[in-house]
């Protein structure tokens, strides 16, 4: 039978219920109502002003899976994720491992490496522009070369995959040394102990040791290459012949939601979006037991 | 009494430039109305605004309307985008500010809203206010199925700007107005030509340059972008295919290469001293007044495209594109009357006038914008002035769905830009794709 609530752990409950409500509330108005009014809207022809709606059932899924440009832009967006994510977890993990040592200026590094966590993406991407512009850029500058880093529509993506890299590689390094510190010695000197070294420990001690981790930042980079926007629309000019190659399925969105008035056809590709991010964590879920290593 | 009306108007004067210099972000101010001293009814108006430019101007003629009715007048002023936002989100939450600026890109979706109040009694029963007094183009624009939804407030025109220190290093001579867009790309090739080794070009003109650039071409050459009925497309029209044969043929190869002009704007490398002339519009004078090396900067007329071949300018051969911002009352408002009041004496002749006087723009009232030209100390902007005589004024193309099919266009242009000899074929795409988003509208 259950046990009557003390009076003390009423309170408690009531309390904890008080502080979680402006969570709650703040979840319920600003995204649980937009995503159902988003699926919603997915189904219509919305008219100006959120007035008018009408209902088109799935004519918006039906254009979007007639237009080639849906295809392409996500194509960017896949080819975007499949660049940066090994870059970027690669590289961070490397400095993890370098910056779990004992060194000087351990700190001052991982300050450096973290920095550009605390800039506005906006602001970075500016100071990116100017450093890539190919006439008066600071790296063809330093290179004396003639790069034309994002008007040529083959480099362009590699340019913004840079920066994407570039600017999340300190949280992923902060992430990574958390989980390294939680990785008992132990097993290190018992490897040592049994005659292991360098790259065969990090492989076969760090790595699995890490697995929970790695999952973590591999999942969460997923949906946010996926969903990649503010780069490209800031460092990229539209009438630069690379735009094409590197306009992103969520600036698609953005085309026809803001733009073009088109709400609803905007709602039906992000639903798209969000079904295909959909379908890629449930599969990253059901490969989990196999290769990450809980304690 | 009058004493403590007056200081009452003295602190709210000094609250509503404490807002206004606080550039405060949605006006949450409730008009502090109802202030029963007098006949009629006072209090605070709320107006938006996009350019900071203009701020300064437009209170003073504000401030004349305010001494007059005991009004206050709070402007505010946002960014272009954060400024649809604004008035989107308002148009739902039903927070919106009395008096705020109409656009073609956006005006066919608000007269079609209800958002709009309907002017066209007050101006029937307003003696100061009669509509063709005001550019044609304009009032059609804020005007649907005959109900008028704003007042023009202003009218904008193009011309060319050249940095004079970019001539004399080289030795060409400067422009007159007695000039052709033939003799406009040969002087652009010659700079670029003598200041290859300097990396200066001779002009700039980018594939989205529409406005100030090459849509005034193709109505110089007796092309068109739309058809007048705004129901098909002026793109496959085969004077237009030749003005744009031009602009790629002649002027683009005197131009930095689209590579470089997607990397770097055009006021940028105008104002660094690196393009020898570009066509701009008025609203852009301020800019370019301030700017480091204004000294060397003059302006002078759009060229006329010589189509006849008779060696002079006959009408029609000069063109500039025109636009317009209209002053609008949200429908929904408490205060029409002062509202109305406010806008008539804005876009009245006596508030067009000084608006022209104190540079903030040219008038939508036909005859008021001869100030704007000498608005500027030191820096000569009468072309922008003078191709209302000497020339003719086009309208900015539009239809209900121009933000579609403009960017579609200068999307599209991007391969013609690239790969000049295509263009006759990507003009004929563009008018197919922009004949659909017409017929959908």
């Amino acid at each position: 039978m259950k046990k009557k609530m003390s009076p003390r752990a009423k309170t408690e409950a009531i309390w904890g219920l008080a502080m979680v409500t402006p969570t709650i509330l703040g979840l319920l108005i600003l995204n649980y109502y937009p995503i159902f009014e988003t699926v919603y809207q997915s189904f219509c022809k919305t008219g100006d002003f959120g007035k008018g709606n009408t209902f088109v059932g799935l004519k918006n899924f039906i254009d979007l899976f007639h237009d080639p440009e849906v295809f392409s832009t996500l194509f960017n967006s896949v080819k975007y994720a499949v660049m940066s994510l090994p870059l970027t977890i690669g590289i961070s993990l490397v400095l993890a491992v370098l910056l779990n040592r004992k060194m000087v200026g351990r700190t001052v590094y991982r300050t450096i490496y973290f920095l550009p966590m605390v800039c506005a993406p906006a602001a970075i991407a500016m100071v990116w522009k100017w450093m890539f512009n190919q006439d008066y850029g600071l790296l063809n500058h330093l290179l004396n070369a003639k790069i034309n880093w994002v008007t040529d529509s083959s480099i362009a993506m590699l340019a913004i995959v840079v920066v994407g890299v570039w600017s999340s590689l300190g949280n992923n390094m902060i992430l990574l040394l958390g989980g390294l510190q939680d990785i008992p010695k132990d097993y290190y000197e018992a490897a040592s102990v049994d005659g292991s070294t360098g790259i065969h420990t990090f492989f076969h001690i760090t790595i699995p040791l890490l697995s929970p981790m790695l999952f973590f930042i591999i999942q969460t980079g997923i949906m946010g290459a996926l969903q990649l926007f503010d780069l490209p629309f800031m460092i990229m000019d539209q009438s630069s012949r690379a735009w094409p190659s590197v306009k992103t399925i969520t600036y698609l969105f953005y085309e026809y939601a803001f733009e073009r008035s088109n709400r609803g056809y905007g709602a039906a590709i992000i639903m798209f979006l969000i079904c295909i991010i959909g379908v890629i964590t449930f599969i990253l879920q059901k490969t989990e037991k196999k290769w990450v290593h809980y304690e | 009494m009058k004493k403590r009306v007056l200081m009452k108007r003295g602190l709210a004067l000094t609250l509503s430039a404490a807002v206004m210099f606080s550039a405060s972000g949605c006006g949450s101010s409730k008009g502090s109305s109802a202030d029963d001293s007098g006949s009629g009814k006072t209090g605070t108006l709320r107006v938006a605004i996009w350019d900071n430019n203009q701020l300064a101007g437009l209170q003073e003629v504000a401030d004349d309307w305010a001494k007059e009715s005991g009004w206050q007048v709070e402007f505010t002023v946002m960014d272009w985008d954060s400024y649809w936002t604004m008035l989107e989100a308002g148009v739902s939450g039903g927070e919106m500010p009395d008096v705020f600026w109409m656009h073609s890109n956006n005006a066919a979706k608000y007269m079609g809203a209800d958002v709009l109040l309907d002017l066209n009694d007050y101006i029937e029963n307003d003696d100061s206010i009669d509509m063709d007094n005001y550019f044609e183009g304009i009032t059609d624009l804020y005007t649907l199925d005959d109900t008028h939804y704003a007042l023009p407030k202003d009218h904008d025109t193009i011309a060319v700007i050249y940095n004079k220190a970019i001539f004399d290093k080289y030795g060409v001579e400067y422009p007159t107005e007695d000039w052709t867009w033939e003799d406009f790309a040969a002087i652009a090739q010659e700079i670029s030509d003598k200041g290859a080794a300097d990396g200066v070009y001779g002009t700039y003109c980018r594939s989205n340059s529409h406005q100030d650039t090459w849509y005034n071409i193709i109505y110089s050459y007796g092309g068109k972008v739309i058809t007048d009925d705004k129901k098909a497309s002026g793109y496959d029209d085969p004077a237009t295919i030749e003005a744009m044969k031009f602009v790629v043929d002649k002027i683009l190869p005197s131009c930095p290469t689209p590579d470089s002009m997607a990397s770097t704007g055009a006021d940028t490398m105008f104002q660094s001293g690196l393009v020898g002339m570009i066509c701009q519009g008025s609203w852009m004078v301020n800019s370019f007044y301030t700017a480091d090396n204004a000294d060397d900067y003059a302006w002078v007329m759009m060229p006329y495209a010589d189509v006849n071949g008779n060696g002079q300018c006959d009408s029609g051969e000069r063109c500039s594109i025109y636009n317009g911002l209209g002053w609008s009352i949200y429908s929904g408002t408490k205060n029409a009357d002062a509202a109305w009041s406010l806008i008539s004496h804005f876009a009245g002749k006596e508030g067009q006038t000084k608006q022209s006087e104190l540079g903030v723009t040219m008038a939508g009232y036909i005859g008021c914008s001869e100030p704007f030209a000498d608005a500027f100390e030191g820096m000569d902007v009468s072309p922008f002035v003078d191709i209302e005589e000497q020339g003719t004024l086009i309208f900015r193309p539009y239809s209900k769905s121009t933000a579609i099919w403009e960017d579609d266009a200068s999307m599209a242009l991007v391969d013609a830009w690239n790969a000049p000899d295509t263009m006759e074929d990507v003009l004929k795409q563009i008018a197919a794709d922009m004949n659909k988003t017409l017929a959908e509208e």
